[in-house]
């Protein structure tokens, strides 16, 4: 217990004095920091071009092809764009594309008869709803010319056909609406911090064994502690990384972003304290499992460059998993690949992380995924030790699976003989 | 205290590496592993290290299981092992620690080992950026720290300049008198010779010879007699004539000394009799020994 301490806190400290790591981070905190601003900038900007140039910028140029009344057209037009400048004209279409193209209509609606019409619009943008509310205001003129003409006063069945429907939602679970973008990041968090510290875990072993610390190393003290000392000290270097990057992020948040942003978006932001205590628990236990994976495998090669051949099979495992729940996140996050994920170690921390969120996850279901995460982190640090001890003096080609299986066996023979002799 | 390799057999895979090693090392004494280069030196090593298991065979300390935690053991390994980017003070109070010191101890240990190899000045420096014959103090300093009762040293001289070698031959000769047992594996004879009152010759996997030094040097046939004297020349002929019968070879070794080979070891107070009776100004008459050098290449030549 003593060797895994020193270990430990040798390792921790060496992290955190390590000079890559602290610009990271403070790059990352920089970039939160700066990325906090943009909301406000974006609100900044918005509301100062509205005000310096009122109704300058948006003009919309009609061609009414359709209507006798213009007057109607106009009026329809201006109630559904308050805040713009509805001019009816009387140009050919390529004169309104041009203008539209020079900027000097915001666009260009070409009401070719009652219910049909042409959009002229210099960008489309994927995320437009334009042509939905020119129909609308179409639609509403087409309405108001066909009562008037059977003699139905067109305000009066305005009222009742254009009544407003106020409602309201009542959650009984969990909103996933509100959680979606929360969870998302928080999601994404994981997945990048594991991926990270898994690396460092995986590049500080391979470093003691290219300089032959190791072998001063496993004589001083026992693989398992040595493999637990190692992947505990640089987790929690991890993890201070983590509350520093994560606490600046709040922080910033809160004293900068949170004033300026509108309060659909900032309702967003704000998850319950709950699923934050979930994403640690469910961060140390991923961090866990893939350190220990990491660790082991790191400990057969003799160089960096055999690295990637040894961890790409755990990378993939562990992509794999972020890609089945980020993809079941917009669907059913309740899915029956997603439970099953969710007790399967490897996939375990992410996939019951994104349901708990996301969804209502019985609290026994959660004990009983958090139980099999802990007793395979125990298993596989058993087995990592095991590993490293083999790796220390292993060099040259990184060995296939069926030796490395071959020599754990042989060891497990050899420390037993050992044990019944003493 | 006593360290014993007792039958010691290892394999990797197919080749069998070490074949029935078994030796004794004392408490106060050095013992010397030798051999060429593959002969089962480092395996042996780091078998007594625990690095890995022997498939047959035991090692003991005072006749029970080695408990390498129990024991202080420094352990200074061929490729030598230490961190290149971790500032010297902060790897050698780490490793102490792991040896069993208390983090105030290590601290003064690793204060005082610093200057005793006149490195202080490097103490809050990066390994990496030492000249290699530094490292190697450093990693002595790292195998001395934890003031081991066993001491294992695997090619400490290989890279030293001749004043740092001197530096650690008083070292190591200090750890001696104080009662270390020292296992060492060099190439380089002359301070085997110095520090090691047995030997061991290791010989493709097979212990060759071991016992002490002098023992080893007393089984060979003591008939050469070496004499230093002004007056070789004269020597020469006179015992060609008196002792023709019981010499079976005279000749020159260097300027002033002349090697006689008589049929028999017990011939030797004769010739100093009959040297003595003539006035010739002799100032040295001594059997001529086997070097170690000679007794290494001896049992380690390819088919012996």
């Amino acid at each position: 217990m003593k060797h895994i301490l020193q270990v430990l806190k040798f390792e921790y400290l060496n992290c955190i004095k390590n000079k890559a790591f602290i610009i990271t981070t403070i790059i990352l905190m920089l970039l939160i920091l700066g990325t906090s601003f943009v909301p406000a900038i974006i609100m900044d900007m918005q509301s100062s071009e509205s005000e310096e140039t009122p109704g300058e910028m948006n003009i919309i140029g009609i061609i009414n092809n359709a209507y006798d009344d213009s007057d109607l057209v106009t009026k329809t037009f201006e109630k559904y764009y308050p805040h713009s400048v509805v001019q009816l004209t009387d140009e050919s279409i390529d004169d309104v594309k041009t203008k539209v193209n020079d900027s000097q209509y915001t666009f260009g609606v070409v009401l070719n008869s009652p219910i049909s019409f042409t959009y002229v619009t210099k960008n489309n943008s994927l995320m437009s709803e334009e042509t939905m509310t020119i129909a609308e205001a179409a639609k509403s003129i087409y309405r108001a010319v066909n009562f008037e003409k059977f003699g139905v006063d067109h305000e009066r069945t305005a009222a009742i056909l254009d009544a407003p429907v106020i409602y309201d939602t009542v959650t009984t679970g969990t909103d996933q609406t509100k959680n979606y973008f929360s969870t998302y990041i928080l999601v994404m968090i994981l997945y990048m911090a594991i991926v990270m510290y898994g690396q460092m875990v995986s590049q500080s072993v391979v470093t003691e064994k290219n300089t032959r610390a190791m072998e001063m190393l496993i004589t001083c003290a026992k693989p398992t502690h040595l493999m637990f000392g190692k992947v505990i000290g640089s987790g929690l270097a991890g993890l201070t990384q983590l509350v520093v990057i994560i606490g600046t992020a709040l922080v910033s948040v809160k004293t900068i972003s949170m004033k300026s942003l509108p309060e659909g978006l900032s309702d967003m932001l704000t998850m319950p304290v709950s699923t934050v205590i979930y994403a640690l628990v469910f961060f140390i236990t991923a961090y866990f499992i893939y350190a220990f994976l990491l660790g082991s495998l790191s400990s057969l090669a003799s160089r960096s460059e055999d690295l990637n051949t040894l961890t790409t099979p755990v990378m993939m495992i562990f992509v794999v998993a972020f890609m089945i729940v980020v993809m079941s996140m917009t669907n059913d996050i309740n899915n029956t690949l997603m439970i099953v994920c969710s007790y399967i170690p490897f996939t375990a921390p992410i996939a019951m992380f994104a349901r708990i969120a996301l969804s209502d996850v019985a609290f026994y279901e959660i004990i009983i995924s958090i139980i099999i995460q802990l007793v395979s982190i125990y298993l596989l640090g058993m087995l990592a030790a095991a590993i490293y001890r083999i790796g220390v003096l292993m060099y040259g080609n990184p060995p296939k699976f069926n030796e490395i299986i071959k020599l754990l066996k042989e060891q497990h023979k050899t420390n037993k003989a050992i044990k019944s002799k003493q | 205290m006593e360290l014993k390799a007792e039958n010691i057999f290892k394999s990797f895979g197919e080749k069998e590496v070490l074949k029935d090693i078994s030796f004794t090392a004392h408490s106060g004494t050095a013992l010397g592993l030798l051999g060429r280069n593959g002969a089962g030196k480092t395996s042996t090593i780091r078998i007594i290290m625990g690095v890995f298991f022997p498939d047959k065979g035991r090692v003991l300390v005072d006749g029970k299981q080695i408990n390498r935690n129990d024991i202080r053991i420094g352990y200074m390994p061929e490729e030598r092992g230490l961190y290149p980017k971790i500032k010297i003070c902060d790897q050698l109070v780490y490793l102490a620690q792991l040896r069993g010191m208390s983090s105030k101890e290590a601290q003064k240990a690793c204060d005082k080992w610093l200057e005793r190899m006149s490195m202080s000045e490097y103490r809050n420096k990066k390994l990496e950026t030492l000249s290699k014959g530094n490292q190697q103090k450093i990693q002595l300093a790292a195998t001395l720290m934890c003031n081991p009762q066993i001491i294992i040293l695997d090619e400490p001289f290989s890279g030293l300049d001749p004043v740092n070698a001197m530096l650690l031959k008083d070292v190591i000769k200090e750890m001696i008198a104080g009662g270390a047992v020292v296992l060492f594996s060099s190439h380089q004879m002359n301070y085997i010779e110095e520090f090691c009152e047995s030997i061991a010759i290791i010989n493709q996997g097979k212990i060759a010879v071991d016992g002490k030094i002098n023992d080893i040097k007393r089984s060979y046939p003591r008939d050469r007699i070496a004499v230093t004297s002004r007056d070789v020349e004269k020597i020469s002929p006179f015992v060609l004539q008196k002792m023709s019968d019981d010499i079976t070879d005279v000749k020159n070794d260097g300027e002033n000394t002349v090697i006689i080979k008589m049929k028999s070891p017990d011939l030797k107070s004769r010739l100093f009799a009959e040297l003595s009776s003539q006035d010739f100004d002799i100032d040295c008459f001594k059997v001529c020994e086997p070097s170690l050098n000679d007794i290494f290449v001896q049992y380690t030549e390819v088919g012996v």
